[in-house]
């Protein structure tokens, strides 16, 4: 009997092992070719999938010869522009063997076009692709910034995916609701289950509006719905809402959506473990960081995920070396292959702890979904800045309590001293840096596949795919046509932005309140009192998140902090351009712009916001901040940045006090 | 506090703002701004006639409504058909936002929902926070509407409001409107305490969807009716249905407002304002002892506001 218990048996009654989760490593950079290479030598290290990162261009509709995607390009992922660029990217894969998934959101339609274009040139059975498009544009509204289209055009397209998927690539998700940027934006368990199950119903409200489905496919549009999921340091907690997730969702493809074949009612989710909490001090705690989180979302197996990928140790620094990925993937073969964890059925079923957590959870997400469903559903909740406020407001809450000391998190607030990190020692600095020359090539792969294109053709389709947006016809068939005649993925965003519009959604900072009071908070009110009495005006601040990167946390933190040090803030959200927050700057009379870069680009851009306040004549000082590695801050300088703030400053009033300084120092001798 | 700028620097500054420069014009606004601008304003308005600006033909424009109204997103579509189909004019807009706390501080958000192009020195836009003044005017905001007038054929004013204390930037506007979103009876009964009568035409905006938006347009004009004692025969103030999702009516309202003509009111104007900073500086005691001090009607806000306040220290010891 005893023994019994402690073995895990397979459907046909034989004890078995669990099969490991698939491994993935969030990759690509510089250009295809390169990345090629990557991806070819992790599958070679035992990766058993791919997870395909694109550049900021690419995911927000921009080809790589367009303006604003010059100083991004293959920096944060790897930049396609055409199907050139994926016949060289997936050159020696077998894609029809691949697990892929792509984190794309706003494109998310052209990527599967191209990939569907790619197998059919092949010749390869496009039926047995397998993979997801990650395709969850509501939380690019709310915390990642690459959406492009306004809500009800992009659920539109997300709905036509599903439509082509369900009769060509059954085995492909068409989406993926992700909540893991939901977390890293702030989000609280209790938030991340709400807004993902809120989105995912949203979804599904959508397909079954369509009405082009049968129940039966109905159903298996249900059972492609599949998570992506953050798993925080509370390791805990965070395996209770994996278990909540789903029971939650088992409630709602039952009660709601009617789903009968229970294989079309899992909770499938993949995991990414949380970056939110890595520091760039003493940056080898990452490690230990990373193997907990893990732990939350593969030691049960009744919440252990399909698919993990984990961010390497030096992510809080700068873009990981190969050799770093490695150490990640290691970890996961480590823990799958070395350990008994896969020989034992679930280890927490009949915890006490665990079940009333769970029921907790369960209790008030219910209570915010409904919520969300009286304002009239998620779509509502972020036209509205529902849900981005929200967002906010956990994120300010999680920042003063760490800022209070009430949050530890070792080597930053909590046992700052210690031995300078040896992995850091590298020539390198421990860190990958993308050769800004490597930029070449992918313009030349794209100004030769121009060349050499029927132009005609190209005409063609983009004309077809425009008809077919304004005649609400499914898109995924002009697209893939579009794919096979080299448009790029400029011409296919940019015709669609033509009929649909492009969408600027709620920054969620208006209204937002800081829960802060400290010594610290007091010095810099004094001195801003003192800069209001020395000029008879209050300091004015444009905080300004220039080019494609929007990851736009630290921008609301800081304009957030500067209103409740006593600032007027101006703030208007991701994606402008430097052009846009200097003249903003300007017209304000600002006394300094501070600037959020996290992409890599800080560089290009300051030199861009400096060449406009020339043109205006404007000396207005302006600050940097973001993941800026220490070898680019005396380029900065020499710019003209005055001070340069990283993860390290986490101490915001510490932030407001150095920018009062610099403020305070331009008040004029004559006042 | 002394005047920062010396003659010559303020004459170019002048000079240049005339020309559409914006940092120059932000500065002098930055100036008017200060609470104590009193030598300042004499000396810039002093120049400002000099040089020949008076601001005598720019139009003023009050937008009023609730936050989520759509105020600004509406008065970035106007821009846009402004900056496509009047080319030989300039626009100015100040948003004045509510938000403010207890550190003092303020987010402005409302550039958010304005999308205007950069280094077009035909549009001129300008935050303030409210500083929790009544009225939803900033107490700076009318030097500051006195300066842009001299340079921009329109000055848009957007605040919020919601009742009749909210409305007071109909006493400097030329034209006021109440900027609301379709609505049903309810609503209007809950609005109608007083500020219906202030405006002079309305706007009912987020008109997407046509059932929706005709029926708020005879709702509310039936209202207008019995609630202005509209003698048999005679019109309502006009209403105005926009969307800005489909476009809807933003032409029609631009060319309302090019056809509108300074107020005649305008002389009253410095009047209505110097009673207002009175009330706030010195209470009803400033205010009876201004209704006995007699002064040049045609005379400056500054050199009333010096001959007032003379007579109010006076009396005071």
């Amino acid at each position: 009997m005893e023994k019994k218990d402690h073995i895990l048996y397979d459907k046909t009654g034989n004890p078995s092992k669990e099969p490991a989760w698939i491994f993935r490593t969030y990759a690509g950079h510089t250009n295809a070719k390169e990345s090629n290479e990557l991806f070819r030598k992790n599958l070679a290290k035992g990766q058993t999938g791919l997870s395909i990162a694109f550049d900021l261009p690419t995911q927000c509709g921009y080809s790589s010869d367009h303006a604003i995607a010059r100083p991004e390009i293959g920096k944060v992922g790897v930049p396609i522009n055409t199907l050139e660029d994926f016949r060289i990217l997936f050159d020696q894969i077998p894609i029809e063997e691949m697990n892929t998934s792509m984190t794309i959101n706003g494109t998310s339609m052209w990527l599967l076009s191209l990939y569907v274009a790619l197998a059919e040139e092949r010749g390869e059975d496009v039926s047995k692709l397998q993979g997801t498009t990650q395709n969850d544009i509501i939380k690019e509204y709310l915390a990642r910034g690459t959406y492009i289209f306004p809500p009800e055009h992009s659920i539109r397209i997300i709905v036509d995916m599903y439509e082509y998927c369900l009769k060509r690539i059954p085995k492909w998700n068409p989406s993926n609701i992700c909540s893991y940027h939901l977390q890293e934006a702030g989000a609280t368990p209790v938030q991340e289950l709400a807004f993902a199950l809120a989105t995912g119903m949203a979804i599904l409200d959508a397909v079954k509006e369509r009405n082009c489905f049968t129940h039966e496919e109905f159903e298996q549009c249900v059972g492609r719905i599949s998570f992506f999921v953050n798993a925080g340091i509370r390791f805990i907690e965070e395996m209770c809402k994996m278990r909540a997730f789903s029971d939650m969702w088992e409630e709602i493809t039952v009660g709601i959506y009617q789903v009968k074949n229970e294989k079309y009612r899992r909770f499938r989710y993949g995991v990414q473990v949380n970056s939110l909490g890595l520091t760039e001090e003493q940056p080898e705690n990452n490690a230990w960081r990373i193997l907990i989180e893990a732990l939350g979302v593969t030691l049960s197996r009744d919440a252990r995920c399909r698919a993990l990928q984990l961010p390497a140790w030096n992510e809080a620094l700068s873009l990981p070396r190969p050799w770093d990925q490695q150490w990640s993937l290691r970890l996961q073969q480590v823990l799958a292959y070395e350990t008994d964890l896969l020989e034992y059925p679930d280890l927490f079923e009949g915890s006490r702890v665990v079940e009333s957590k769970v029921k907790d959870l369960i209790e008030n997400a219910n209570k915010e979904i409904q919520k969300i469903k009286e304002m009239g559903g998620a779509i509502k909740a972020i036209e509205n800045g529902y849900m981005k406020a929200q967002l906010v407001k956990s994120q300010a809450e999680r920042l003063a309590k760490i800022n209070n000391d009430e949050l530890i998190i070792v080597g930053k607030n909590k046992w700052k001293d210690g031995i300078p990190s040896p992995l850091t020692n590298d020539p390198d600095g421990g860190i990958f840096k993308v050769d800004p020359k490597s930029a070449e090539q992918t313009l030349k792969v794209l100004s030769d596949v121009k060349a050499r294109r029927d132009a005609k053709k190209v005409a063609e389709t983009l004309a077809r795919l425009e008809d077919d947006a304004k005649n609400g016809k499914n898109l995924m068939f002009a697209s893939v046509e579009c794919a096979k005649a080299l448009v790029t993925t400029g011409e296919w965003a940019d015709t669609l932005r033509k009929i649909f519009g492009e969408y600027r959604p709620s920054t969620g900072v208006e209204g937002q309140k800081l829960n802060l009071e400290s010594d610290k908070v007091a010095n810099v009110r004094t001195k801003v009192e003192k800069f209001q009495k020395a000029t008879g005006a209050r300091p004015k601040i444009v905080v300004g998140k220039p080019g494609l990167d929007g990851h736009s946390n630290g921008a609301e933190m800081i304009a957030v902090s500067a209103k409740h040090a006593g600032f007027d803030v101006i703030y208007s959200g991701i994606r402008l351009t430097p052009e846009e927050i200097v003249q903003s700057a300007v017209e304000e009379n600002a006394n300094v712009i501070g600037v959020s870069i996290l992409s890599g680009s800080h560089v290009e851009l300051a030199e861009q916001i400096f060449a406009e306040l020339k043109h205006y004549k404007a000396d207005i000082p302006v600050v940097f901040g973001g993941i800026i590695p220490q070898p680019d801050f005396e380029k900065l300088h020499s710019i003209g940045v005055k001070a340069i703030f990283t993860p390290k400053d986490y101490d915001l009033m510490d932030v407001m006090d150095r920018i009062i300084d610099i403020v305070s120092a331009k008040i004029p001798a004559s006042v | 506090m002394t005047v920062r700028f010396a003659e010559k620097e303020l004459k170019e500054l002048i000079q240049e703002a005339s020309q559409g420069e914006k940092y120059p014009l932000a500065k002098l606004i930055s100036e008017l701004e200060k609470p104590d601008s009193f030598e300042f304003r004499k000396v810039l308005f002093k120049q400002l006639e000099n040089s020949g600006f008076n601001g005598d033909k720019s139009v003023t424009i009050g937008f009023t409504g609730t936050p989520g109204a759509g105020k600004s997103s509406l008065l970035g579509e106007i821009s846009t058909n402004f900056l496509q189909t009047v080319p030989d004019k300039k626009m100015a807009v100040v948003a004045i936002d509510p938000s403010s706390h207890i550190s003092g501080g303020s987010l402005l958000g409302d550039r958010t929902r304005l999308s205007l192009p950069v280094r077009e020195k035909r549009i001129f836009f300008r935050s303030q926070p409210s500083q929790l003044e009544l009225g939803g005017l900033n107490p700076y905001t009318y030097h500051v509407i006195r300066l842009l007038r001299c340079f921009f054929d329109l000055i848009f004013v957007e605040t919020v409001g919601i009742g009749q204390n909210e409305i007071e930037v109909s006493k400097l506007a030329d034209l006021s409107f109440l900027v609301m979103v379709p609505l049903g009876g309810d609503q209007i009964q809950f609005m109608k305490s007083g500020i219906m009568e202030v405006p002079d035409a309305f706007i009912l905006n987020k008109c997407d969807e046509e059932n929706l938006a005709r029926a708020s347009y005879h709702t509310l004009s039936t209202t207008l009716e019995f609630l202005r004692d509209i003698v048999p025969g005679g019109s309502i103030p006009p209403i105005f249905l926009t969307s800005v999702k489909t476009k809807k009516g933003i032409q029609e309202l631009l060319d309302f407002v090019l056809k509108s003509k300074p107020h005649t009111k305008r002389s009253g104007e410095t009047k209505v304002q110097i009673e207002k900073w009175i009330k706030t500086e010195y209470g009803n005691f400033g205010l009876n002892i201004l209704s006995q001090t007699h002064f040049d009607p045609k005379g400056s806000f500054e050199e009333v506001e010096a001959s007032a306040k003379i007579e109010i220290e006076k009396n005071y010891k």
